[in-house]
């Protein structure tokens, strides 16, 4: 069943189709919002929002843009808005987490590539981070992530741009990595 | 070193960065079922807020009346009127269903100890339960929960009686179960938990209160 189609049958109620969409699109909103907050907790009640506002407002949906994309932008909206809300709670869970891994790390370890980058991938703007994830890590296009953060596609490139330099300087310790 | 080999290593090494487990998919649909459940109820049945409100005040004048009649009792301020279904603006539904899930619960303990207290079978191994609801009671005071006034309130009256409860000694002839009782009564705590996990009408828990 073609986009088309399936938000038709969607608009006239079918639960069927409902669950066909959300089958189709789950799994890419599941992931953004897991890749963004690291939380098996707030993933679920990302993707949650993001679909039950998707069902409350496909009724609005015109087929200006491919149903993929305006889900995105759905859950764009709402993994921003979320982790803005949550951000007291993230940097007390991270403060804890810090605490604990200091508690069990002897001194002299220094921190691994892994955890390196993603300190430094956590320490992005929230939106240079979903630039990088969404594009980086999940393939997006430039096009697709302006599309669903509500910004030009150039905007999209400049911040990717920012975010690699911020990391390139974090990891600069590495630079051997990538550099042999 | 160039930049197209730092963006090779990058996304290499940015793969195993959060990486997802696997989707959820029938656990999030359901949630989500029920939501838009919830939702269109609250749409088709609008009326039933205006009940909500005027069954809470009415009994509540109702209780705030029969205190003074039989003056056994102070009057307490009528207690607020917890806000009917849909009243949750800016909530995230974990939020609301764990705070519906906990305030059930202090319901059934507070209920509980009340009547174990009167039969004068109280003992110290109520203050173990009281200090866990009293955490979580202060985990959801510091959650978006608490930009919901009413629920703030009720929280913060259930955060002193847990309190006292959680500390007391055990001795049933001190003053301490009085001190409890009177908390309860005073902000009229049972009356407004009970309002808001039990008291709407379509049987969703916690609709009544958030």
């Amino acid at each position: 069943m073609d986009d088309r189609s399936l938000i038709a049958r969607v608009q006239a109620g079918d639960p069927g189709a409902e669950r066909l969409l959300y089958d189709r699109h789950v799994g890419g909103v599941y992931r953004l919002a897991y890749r963004m907050t690291g939380d098996t907790d707030l993933a679920r009640e990302y993707t949650q929002e993001t679909f039950i506002r998707a069902f409350e407002r496909i009724e609005q949906f015109r087929g200006d843009a491919a149903l993929g994309t305006w889900i995105r932008t759905i859950a764009g909206t709402v993994v921003l808005n979320g982790l803005r809300k949550v951000k007291r709670f993230r940097q007390r869970e991270v403060e804890l987490d810090e605490g604990v891994a200091h508690a069990v790390t002897p001194r002299s370890a220094e921190p691994d590539l892994k955890e390196r980058l993603e300190q430094a991938i956590e320490g992005l703007p929230t939106k240079y981070r979903m630039v990088f994830v969404m594009h980086d890590v999940e393939g997006y296009t430039h096009e697709e992530i302006g599309a669903a953060l509500g910004m030009p596609a150039g905007t999209s490139k400049a911040q990717l741009f920012r975010a690699r330099a911020r990391l390139r300087e974090a990891l600069s310790d590495f630079a051997g990595e990538w550099a042999s | 070193m160039s930049d197209d080999r730092f963006e090779e290593f990058l996304r290499e090494a940015a793969e195993h960065y959060h990486v997802p487990p696997e989707v959820p998919r029938e656990d999030m649909w359901i949630a989500i079922a029920e939501a838009r459940r919830r939702s269109v109820r609250r749409t088709r049945r609008p009326d039933w807020r205006a009940w909500g409100i005027g069954i809470a005040a009415a009994l509540a004048i109702g209780v705030g009346i029969g205190r003074i009649s039989v003056g056994a009792r102070p009057l307490v301020p009528v207690a607020s009127a917890p806000t009917p279904a849909g009243e949750a603006p800016g909530i995230p539904v974990a939020y609301q269903v764990a705070t519906a899930d906990h305030l059930g619960r202090v319901e059934v303990f507070l209920t509980g100890f009340r009547a174990d207290a009167r039969s004068g079978r109280t003992g110290t191994d109520v203050t173990p339960d009281a200090r866990d609801l009293l955490a979580t009671t202060r985990l959801l005071l510091d959650s978006p929960v608490s930009d919901d006034f009413v629920l703030r309130d009720l929280l913060e009256d259930v955060e002193l009686v847990l309190t006292q409860i959680a500390q007391y000694s055990g001795r049933p002839d001190s003053s301490e179960l009085g001190l409890i009782d009177d908390s309860i009564d005073q902000r009229s705590v049972l009356f407004r938990l009970h309002s808001a996990t039990d008291a709407t009408p379509d049987g969703m828990p916690y609709q009544g209160a958030l």
